[in-house]
């Protein structure tokens, strides 16, 4: 019997090796033998053509010609960022990319472009602002601490030397490979600093317990030192109407208000804009100086801080509850007013329903959620 | 312990570094499906299942992200509070889609913290049966938890 089971073991670990071995020579391969050559690649039904040589993944053979897609795992096919329609020339749905499309998504031709190799010509739906998309080299001028757990950095441009974007957008940026982490890997940030303000970027940094890129960021980035960025990204920003506003954020979502605010003060604004600001204690509020003499400096411009849960300490005298509340007590007739909101799902979600109920319609409502 | 291709990729993707700083083994030595087991064991001795763990910290989750940063109580003398975090994170398991970042902060009535989990754990308590490697952030282990949701039960 236990000469049966010795014989039953070492055939299964045969058969392990012999497969683990036979998929290393399949890999290797298609790495060293297999040429797929050149291979065009038709951008948005022929208004651009590049030409690739084959083997590398879609992500990859656009990024090598000056194309950025949104991406946060770095290729590794586990965000689910760099979605693209590719109607024709992608081959079948890998198994990598089927537990990250929905079948509607299957069904349309959206692929994962970080797993589709480029083997033959192809062709692809590129969103047209994503062309404006650059990578950026620059150097950290200044970290700030805003709060225990936010930061500001400064980063002033390299190459390219200028940045063009418009509030509420953001950039990626780069964590290099560090420690245990071996890719580098990319994370979302809005641009606090203004537009106008070409040749430096500043962004708004919240820690995450965890994070690959926040605990770069707070524990091993230092002033003076290269980031990497691509960038700018995003549909938030402020419409064309004339419409009066209201503004809601909490915590880091503080970063897309804080440079429309500095970019209407210098523009000029004729919309009354009402800020409301949400933190736990005091020790979370950060900005409250700058955003209070603005309040002042600014007629248009009203500056409401609330914290959820204000320490005696604290010596608050300042509205006080969840920012819903604060704002059931301050919104009235939301009829002629449009709403901007950034922060987490729960907290748009929660606000959004009670601007809802103001009379602040969805198509009126903008938000940028952490996600 | 030999794990299957699709063991091994659940595996690389748990790792340090690859989805999150501090992966979801930490300094585990187990192999994965020893770590499922003994969890299944201890979850079946206490007379459980994963979902119904699970299913009490959807609803501590909900409670907390409700709070928006604030501490709510939710009975039994235990608060919880919701720190948000920028961006989603998904199931190493992949095809369960990606889930927020922020974290839920258990604190008992002496202030202190008595577990934390995040909108993932509660999807891979219940989906997966993994309670995470010990040494883990977010590892709880089974009649730890249990006790939590009795607390919360017994406030409810």
């Amino acid at each position: 019997m236990g000469a049966v089971m010795v014989a039953i073991l070492l055939a299964a670990a045969a058969a392990g090796l012999l497969s683990t071995v036979l998929a290393s020579v399949l890999i290797l391969a298609e790495r060293v033998l297999v040429n797929y050559g050149p291979c065009t690649i038709d951008i948005n039904d022929g208004a651009r053509r590049l030409e690739v040589t084959g083997g590398e993944t879609l992500l990859a053979s656009l990024k090598s010609q000056g194309i950025f897609i949104p991406s946060a795992c770095g290729g590794r096919g586990t965000c689910a960022y760099c979605k693209l329609k590719v109607p024709q020339g992608a081959g079948p749905v890998a198994p990598t990319e089927l537990p990250l499309l929905t079948p509607e998504e299957v069904a349309a031709g959206i692929r994962i472009s970080c797993q589709v190799k480029v083997r033959n010509d192809l062709s692809v739906l590129v969103p047209e602002e994503l062309f404006a998309v650059k990578e950026y080299r620059g150097v950290v001028e200044r970290i700030r601490d805003l709060t225990h757990d936010i930061k500001e950095l400064r980063i002033r441009l390299v190459e390219p030397k200028e940045i063009e974007f418009k509030a509420g957008q953001y950039v990626q940026l780069e964590a290099p490979a560090y420690g245990d982490n071996p890719e580098p890997v990319y994370r979302a940030y809005s641009m606090s600093s203004v537009p106008e303000e070409r040749d430096a970027i500043e962004l708004i940094v919240r820690l995450v317990p965890g994070g690959i890129c926040t605990t770069w960021v707070f524990t091993m980035l230092g002033e003076g030192d290269e980031v990497t960025f691509s960038g700018p990204y995003g549909h938030f920003g402020l419409s064309d109407s004339d419409r009066d506003m209201v503004w809601v954020a909490g915590g880091s979502g503080m970063a897309p208000f804080w440079s429309m605010v500095r970019q209407l003060r210098d523009t000029g604004c004729n919309r009354r804009c009402t800020y409301f600001f949400g933190a736990v204690t005091a020790r979370d509020m950060f900005l409250l100086t700058e955003l209070r003499e603005l309040e002042k400096e600014l007629d248009w411009f009203t500056f409401v801080p609330a914290l959820s849960e204000p320490t005696p300490g604290d010596e608050w005298d300042g509205e006080t509850g969840l920012i819903t509340e604060v704002l059931e007590r301050h919104v009235d007739d939301g009829s002629e007013l449009e709403a901007y909101l950034c922060g987490s799902p729960g907290m748009i979600r929660a606000a959004g329903e009670v601007l809802r109920r103001k009379g602040i319609t969805s198509d009126r409502t903008f938000y940028d959620e952490f996600a | 312990m030999k794990l299957s291709p699709a063991e091994s990729r659940v595996v690389e993707r748990m790792a340090s570094g690859v989805l999150c700083r501090d992966g979801f083994l930490a300094g585990d030595p187990r192999p994965l499906p020893e770590i499922l087991d003994t969890d299944a064991s201890e979850v079946a001795r206490l007379n459980l299942s994963h979902e119904q763990l699970a299913e009490r910290l959807a609803k501590l989750l909900d409670v907390a992200m409700e709070g928006m940063g604030a501490t709510v109580e939710v009975g039994g003398g235990l608060r919880v509070r919701y720190a948000e975090s920028m961006g989603r994170i998904p199931c190493p398991w992949g095809g369960c889609g990606v889930f927020a970042k922020g974290e839920v902060e258990v604190i008992g009535p002496d202030g202190t913290v008595r577990g934390r989990f995040t909108p993932l754990s509660v999807h891979l308590i219940g989906r997966h049966g993994f309670y995470q490697g010990r040494g883990s952030r977010y590892r709880m282990e089974p009649a730890s938890l249990a006790g939590l949701i009795g607390l919360e039960a017994a406030g409810q």
